[in-house]
């Protein structure tokens, strides 16, 4: 028995995607279909032209929720029009960017969106297969998807003839088993296709040569659950929140010692600032922001004076970060930046796949100096040693892993260079409540 | 012809084929950019990223034109991150920066990055020396370290008898577990783990289940993958390394022996050298061991009594041509026999067959000891195409289909073998095996189709094969002469129907003809055979048949042969070329073609007696005691010979043996004078492989004191003889054959470095034969199949310390059902009853063994398969279970 | 001549799947177009069957998707979650990436460390539990989060912990 994952609960929990989410009985299909569920697939499938349905997406400016922002559309517009071999849709539920959580709480809750979702893009690429590839530890959901899945098939919205229009769309569920890069969309299709899970050269890209080499569209959870919404309501209606170019809607995830951590859909270009001290309450046990981490750990952090960036692409951008997968990790003034640091660069040296020199060695290396300065043994040489190393990776690993690996480090010493240098004079930490809370750590009687 | 492209390479502008890679196009712009997981037999990975450069393309205005800059020279578009060049390939107009700040910088840094956890393992490791990463650390590393954190280390393991890793010094470039995936077809290595963690293994780390070949090593470009039989004997800058030609197997491997003081130390592949660059199989790579030991034969032997007693090379030479003398005189010339030579060098085999005919004047002259059928000296040739232009292995990767008719490659060619599966992988190869078993290169996971015909039933099948391949009617690529003879072939081979074929080859008709339509079909196409079809009693037929399959299919043209005869041994070729064939004098000059011989007579001076016999037919007639003198060269009678009794008798009845071997084997110890002679790797010469392919092989080492080239050998008898023979060198032996032998006219010893010179002449006319009827298959006993495999090969190979081990104990192979009829279990004793003898062996069971059929590779020192006197190849043999096994 | 560590030379026993397994394996072979493609599926059901991916198990994987024995040894080594080893009936894995730690995921295993017994990787002596440092587990704005095998347990401070341990057998 799983408990629900926790969610701060406000009044109205989101705009489109959260808008009905806490509805009881949601992932059954009764239930999705009185709120108007499956009514974009009765409206579009063997009615409306894929390449119209392409042309919606593109129009609404939807861009890719995992990380990288990439126009949606504009993906799914790289398929070769005329090529024979079948085409798939990946839906790339491997939700394993630190701070990230929002997948997660989308499937457990609205599975038959993503369902719906999937069908609608199919239909506009022309796949007849639709893959689920989620992370090991979404056991649960996997269960709760199949069922969902199970629900439509029945009422022919996936299957041999969906909504009578003669198209065949098979959709299965695929179960990783821990690993971060998996993520990544070409690791994932090697994942998915049975071998070890690394990334694999672009191009050809999965549009044209994906998995099994064919033409293969990969997106992330939240994006295609987007896609009804859009394709029932038009480009233009999805246009009403977000800006120009980062239209639409975007659900955070905010983790940290905030008073309320969760998932929130905003629209796109919202302060931070408002994210975290209206919408979360701002911070509890009178701890103040020092930075926030604000798309996931592979994005530089910024720090509190920058705390009123727009949460969208561009602004993002222009802060010197990005919005990512828009897992916001709210980190306090009694938190150790290097040590935080720390954290993060163990993780991605943990999570390199090992095919390339620069992250495979690099992030091995960057833990072992971090792991100097965190035990007070650091070396005046060694904040520009990091620096030089992380430039080494960026731009130069074979996949984005090494660059997450990179910036983060990049960021946190361009902001907070006093943090490291303390270090290496007084061999310790400034502040370090986590330290501190280890130490109080109850004994256990015997 | 692809199109050129232009590309510019630090400023420089050069032109290259269109799909050049940037590490080539930059190679060729004499700029060097290092690699490490790069391999010209892989495909591109881009893990490793030493080869970054950068990489622009001139900026286009709104007008689709090149953007100029003010000094009139075209704007460039750099790409904002740096490219590997390895799996870049080069567009028109690029422009490639390898030595800008941002790119030395790049490639320094993953330098630096490969010496993180790299182990400063230079002093105690074998690589060094000769270590790529060592030599590009100097290039385009820095003179020093900044990495002072405790590195990652894993314990060292032996991954069986052969590969010793150390994984502290692996780079992940994963070059060994491709090689393994993808050209030998093993997948006997993996990455496990993953990061820093990632180690490279075999399964559950248990010893290498694969052909040991060592290639892996090889590729290694580092010392994380060394050899174990190596380990620690030398460094490389001790050694002096020559390139010779495998003595083994017919592929024609060139093999770097490295070399100190008079022990061959190791053998290594050549890189870029050769037919086989960096690939050699196990015994390339580790037989060379018994040129070191130190049973060589010193000094020749006379038979002295009853024992052989060591003399004099004067004395030895006097005695053997004293005693040719005298049994030619009293006797007459064809009293005497020359046997074997499949593995001398081209000089030595021409020396010998002329020793023969034109001194001696002896008609009978055969190489093929093992062969059980009399097959004339030309039916090879006609068989792949008369001495058209042949097939290479190169063109044999780029085939579309190939079709291996009989052998097993993994034992007869590896090397053939390997370029099969890395076609398979990569080129887009297809693979029909015909074979009774389901050998290696038959295993669904090489996609390929096996017709597992009955033992017994090959002529059945071919006559099959071509019938079908004439459904789509005679091919037009045929010469006319055969046209209308390939029109009455169709006809006769009519008989064949599904029904008949089923019966007799036990493979359905359907399978057959989508063989031979996937044949018709390729514009690239091969097919082998080897010695599973020329040691075959029918053999005379089967060749015929080959050829008819050949016109039929179109894989013999007017213009060209795509049909290769795989020979057993690695000079097999050659000793066909030279007339080492009781019908055929040098370069396929018929005895009876009256112009032709005469030429040979006038050079040699004399009369040259007409054909004479076989092998297989001297083999009798020396048992019979007619013919009275034997001398035996590179082979090991009482083991080749088909019936090993016979043979003892005719070594027993014979009045003189003269035995040229290495070691005293028991061949040799029935001899009356035994020359020892020098190893493949103590002499140069020329060497003749499965492509008609000329190499000359170095000498490595000199000669083991006391031991002489086997031309030398000759040489001195004729002389004794009274022939005037003055020949200093064996280069002097060529320059003779290149003015004489048709096929080899012209051709220069200094030409044939570094890839050889293949050989094309017409020298047969093509012919289409009449189908020559089957056998009904039989019923009694068991089919006995038996065939080469990979660890072993001759009786050299038994004197490697590594070889025997791999190939482990001698054992006869059942299906497990018909071990149960049989009543006996894997390990228990197995009598075979054969004509003359049987021998026992413990039983293997194998499920790719046919029921109905014992599989015994006659490899093994153990297996003396011609105890059982079966004079073919596909014979039958009566099985039981023994009371014990025979003590060895 | 050398200093390796014995390897072992034995090959792995052959092992069936049980009959009720069957289903499920051919369900998860039917959902692909090529049958290695299944094989992370059946990992899971090996380890569902086992409760870890033993040599022998490899073996058995390899068998059913038609892939080599080395093949798989590197697939199930590359992924986390396929355990090489036994472990006990309760798989305790803590987060310990950084929103976790933020709310106290270290000082939660230390706690667990000093109750348990045993250190990462370990497991108890009466194969109860066994505890695990894991990577973010997508649970960040409920940390510190444990994942008990595959169920989630999210806002865990000791107290919560201790009880949570109390109701697993």
């Amino acid at each position: 028995m799983t408990p629900k994952s926790t969610a701060a609960a406000p009044s109205e929990r989101g705009p489109l995607l959260f808008k009905d989410i806490d509805t009881p009985g949601l992932t059954s299909i009764e239930t999705y279909r009185k709120g108007g569920g499956y009514r974009a697939v009765a409206e579009v499938v063997g009615k409306k032209a894929p390449e119209e349905c392409i042309e919606i997406v593109k129009a609404s400016g939807l861009r890719g929720r995992g990380g990288a922002g990439f126009p949606t559309g504009l993906k799914w517009s790289f398929v070769p029009k005329d090529s024979p071999k079948p085409r798939y849709l990946v839906c790339n539920a491997d939700e394993s960017e630190p701070g990230t959580f929002k997948d997660r709480e989308l499937m457990e809750k609205n599975p038959h969106l993503l369902v719906e979702g999937m069908v609608l893009s199919a239909w506009a690429i022309k796949a007849n297969t639709g893959y689920i590839y989620l992370r090991g530890e979404f056991d649960y959901i996997q269960t709760i998807l199949d069922r969902a899945i199970a629900e439509a098939r029945e009422a022919s919205w996936v299957g041999e003839n969906v909504a009578g229009s003669g198209w065949r769309f098979e959709l299965y569920t695929h179960l990783g088993a821990g690993a971060y890069i998996c993520g990544e969309e070409t690791a994932l299709l090697s994942s998915l296709e049975g071998y070890r899970g690394q990334p694999r050269l672009k191009p050809p890209f999965p549009a044209v040569e994906g998995l099994y080499a064919c033409p293969t569209v990969v997106n992330n959870t939240e994006t295609l659950m987007n896609v009804p919404h859009i394709l029932h309501h038009g480009a233009q209606w999805y246009r009403q929140w977000g800006t120009e170019k980062s239209a639409g809607t975007k659900i955070l995830s905010v983790s940290g010692p905030v008073k309320r951590p969760g998932n929130y859909e905003v629209p796109l270009g919202m302060p931070l600032s408002q994210l975290i001290n209206d919408l979360c309450g701002g911070m509890r046990d009178g701890l103040k922001v020092k930075a926030v981490i604000p798309g996931g750990s592979s994005v530089p952090l910024l720090p509190a004076s920058m705390l009123d960036t727009g949460l969208d692409y561009e602004s993002m951008n222009a802060a010197g970060t990005f919005l990512g997968s828009g897992g916001v990790i709210v980190i306090d003034d009694q938190t150790c930046i290097v040590d935080a640091l720390y954290n993060i660069t163990r993780f991605y040296e943990h999570e390199s796949c090992g095919k390339c020199t620069p992250c495979r060695e690099g992030t091995y290396w960057m833990s072992e100096v971090f792991e100097r300065l965190e035990s007070g043994h650091g070396r005046e040489h060694d904040i520009d040693l990091l620096l030089d190393v992380a430039d080494n990776i960026n731009g130069k690993s074979f996949c984005a892993l090494g660059d997450a690996a990179a910036m983060p480090v990049q960021g946190a010493i361009k902001h907070f260079r006093d943090e490291f240098e303390y270090h290496v004079t007084h061999k310790r930490c400034a502040v370090n409540r986590r330290r501190a809370e280890i130490d109080e750590a109850q004994v256990v009687p015997a | 012809m692809s199109a050129n492209v232009k590309v510019h390479i630090n400023g420089r502008a050069i032109e290259v084929p269109a799909g050049t890679l940037v590490t080539d196009a930059a190679h060729m712009a004499e700029v060097h950019v290092p690699i490490f997981c790069s391999h010209s037999k892989l495909p591109p990975l881009g893990a490793c990223r030493i080869c970054v450069v950068e990489i622009g393309m001139p900026k286009l205005g709104p007008d689709r034109k090149p953007v100029m800059a003010a000094d009139g020279t075209p704007e460039i578009a750099w790409m904002p991150k740096v490219q590997t060049g390895c799996t870049t390939t080069v567009a028109d107009g690029m422009h490639v920066r390898t030595e800008s700040p941002v790119a030395v910088k790049a490639r320094k840094g993953v330098m630096e990055f490969l010496l993180v956890n790299h182990p400063l393992d230079c002093p105690v490791c074998d690589e060094g020396g000769e270590c790529q990463l060592q030599d590009l650390a100097f290039a385009f590393g820095q003179d020093f370290s900044r990495m002072d954190e405790a590195k990652r280390t894993f314990d060292s393991e032996d991954l069986g008898p052969v590969v010793k890793k150390e994984a502290n010094r692996c780079i992940v470039c994963m070059r060994c577990v491709r090689y393994c995936d993808e050209v030998m077809g093993d997948d006997a290595l993996t990455a496990h783990q993953r990061g820093v963690w990632t180690e490279i293994s075999s399964f559950n780390r248990q010893p290498l289940e694969c052909e040991q070949c060592g290639n892996c090593v090889e590729v290694c470009p580092v010392g994380a993958l060394t050899a174990l039989p190596y380990r620690f004997k030398a460094r490389p800058w001790d050694l002096r390394q020559h390139v010779t030609i495998c003595p083994y197997c017919s592929n024609g491997c060139s093999v770097r022996l490295g070399v100190r003081g008079d022990e061959v130390l190791r053998a290594r592949g050549t890189e870029f050298r050769g037919v086989n660059q960096e690939f050699l199989c196990v015994r390339g790579r580790f037989g060379y061991e018994f040129i070191n030991r130190s049973d060589r034969l010193s000094a020749p032997l006379i038979r002295v009594g009853d024992a052989l007693s060591p003399s004099t090379f004067d004395e030895a030479v006097a005695l053997a041509s004293h005693r040719l003398r005298e049994i030619a005189a009293v006797n007459g010339p064809e009293s005497v026999a020359f046997l074997g030579g499949e593995k001398l060098n081209v000089e030595e085999q021409y020396l010998f067959q002329k020793l023969a005919r034109a001194v001696v004047r002896t008609p009978h002259v055969d190489a093929r000891t093992r062969f059980s059928a009399r097959v004339s000296g030309q039916a090879i040739l006609s068989a792949t195409g008369g001495g058209r232009p042949a097939l290479s292995w190169e063109e044999l990767f780029e085939a579309q289909e190939v079709l291996v008719l009989g052998d097993d490659l993994q034992g007869e060619g590896p090397l053939a073998q390997a370029v099969i599966i890395r076609g398979q992988h990569q080129a887009g190869l297809h693979i029909t095996v015909a074979h009774p078993r389901r050998v290696k290169l038959a295993r669904e996971k090489f996609r390929g189709d096996w017709l597992g015909f009955r033992p017994g039933s090959e002529l059945a099948l071919l006559h099959a094969l071509t019938r079908a391949a004439l459904e789509g009617g005679v091919p037009a690529e045929a010469p006319d002469v055969v046209k209308a003879p390939l029109g009455g072939l169709r006809e006769t081979l009519s008989a064949w129907t599904p029904e008949r074929v089923r019966a007799e080859t036990g493979v359905e008709m359907a399978a057959i003809a989508a063989a031979a339509g996937r044949l018709r079909a390729a514009s690239r196409k091969a097919i082998l055979f080897g010695r599973a079809f020329t040691e075959h009693p029918q053999a005379v037929a089967l060749l015929q048949a080959i050829e008819n399959l050949g016109w039929a299919s179109g894989a013999l043209t007017e213009a060209r042969s795509s049909i290769m005869y795989v020979g057993p041994q690695n000079n097999s070729q050659g000793a066909l070329d030279m007339g080492l064939t009781p019908d055929v004098l040098p370069g396929y000059v018929a005895l009876d073609d009256v112009a032709g011989r005469q030429r040979f007579e006038q050079q040699w001076g004399g009369a040259l007696p007409a054909a004479g016999l076989s092998a297989t037919e001297i083999l009798d007639s020396a048992a019979e005691g007619k013919i009275k003198a034997l001398w035996i060269v590179s082979d090991h009678w009482l083991r080749s010979a088909p019936d090993r009794a016979r043979a003892e008798q005719a070594l027993a009845r014979a009045e003189l043996v003269i035995v040229n071997d290495l070691f005293l084997t028991e061949t040799a110890a029935r001899a009356h004078v035994v020359f020892p002679v020098a190893s493949f790797a103590e002499k140069e010469g020329v060497v003749v492989n499965s492509e008609r392919r000329l190499q000359k092989s170095a000498r490595a080492l000199p000669p083991r004191r006391g031991t002489r080239a086997d031309w030398e050998v000759f040489q001195a008898v004729a002389q004794a003889l009274g022939a005037r023979w003055s020949y200093r060198t064996a280069e002097d032996v060529f320059r003779e054959i290149a003015r004489l032998v048709p096929t080899y006219q012209g051709r220069l010893w200094a030409t044939l470095l570094p890839d050889g010179v293949v050989w094309s002449e017409t020298r047969v006319a093509p012919a289409v034969s009449t189908p020559t009827e089957t056998r009904p298959p039989e019923a009694d006993g068991l089919a006995l199949l038996s065939g080469g495999i990979l660890f072993l090969q001759g009786s050299l190979s038994h004197r490697s310390e590594l070889l025997p081990r791999l190939a482990k104990e001698a054992f006869a192979a059942l299906h497990p059902d018909e071990a149960v009829r049989l009543g006996v279990s894997a390990g228990d004793a197995l009598e075979l009853e054969g004509p003359a003898g049987q021998i026992t062996l413990p039983v293997a069971l194998d499920a790719s063994v046919p029921a109905g059929s014992v599989f015994v590779p006659y490899a093994y020192a153990a297996v003396e398969l011609n105890r059982l006197g079966l004079r073919s190849r596909a014979p039958r043999v009566t099985a039981r279970r023994a009371a014990a096994l025979a003590a060895v | 001549m050398s200093h390796a560590p014995v390897m072992p030379v034995e090959a792995p026993p052959r092992i069936e799947w049980p009959a009720e397994r069957r289903p499920e394996i051919e369900a998860a072979l039917a959902r692909y177009p090529n049958k290695r493609s299944a094989v992370l599926p059946v990992l899971w059901i090996a380890q569902r069957q086992w409760g870890w991916i033993s040599p022998a198990a490899m073996r058995l994987v390899a068998e059913t998707v038609e892939l080599p024995e080395p093949e798989v040894f590197g697939i199930a080594t590359f992924y986390t979650m396929f355990n090489l080893q036994p472990v006990g009936r309760h798989h305790l894995q803590v987060c310990m990436t950084l929103s976790c730690s933020l709310m106290g995921a270290d000082r939660l295993f230390r706690h667990l460390e000093r109750r348990l017994g045993i250190g990462h990787g370990q497991t108890t002596p009466d194969r109860r539990y066994t505890l695990r440092r894991v990577e973010c587990l997508a649970a960040c704005g409920g940390g510190p989060c444990m994942q008990v095998n595959f169920d989630y347990h999210e806002n865990l401070d000791e107290r919560k912990v201790d009880a949570l341990l109390e109701t697993l057998a």
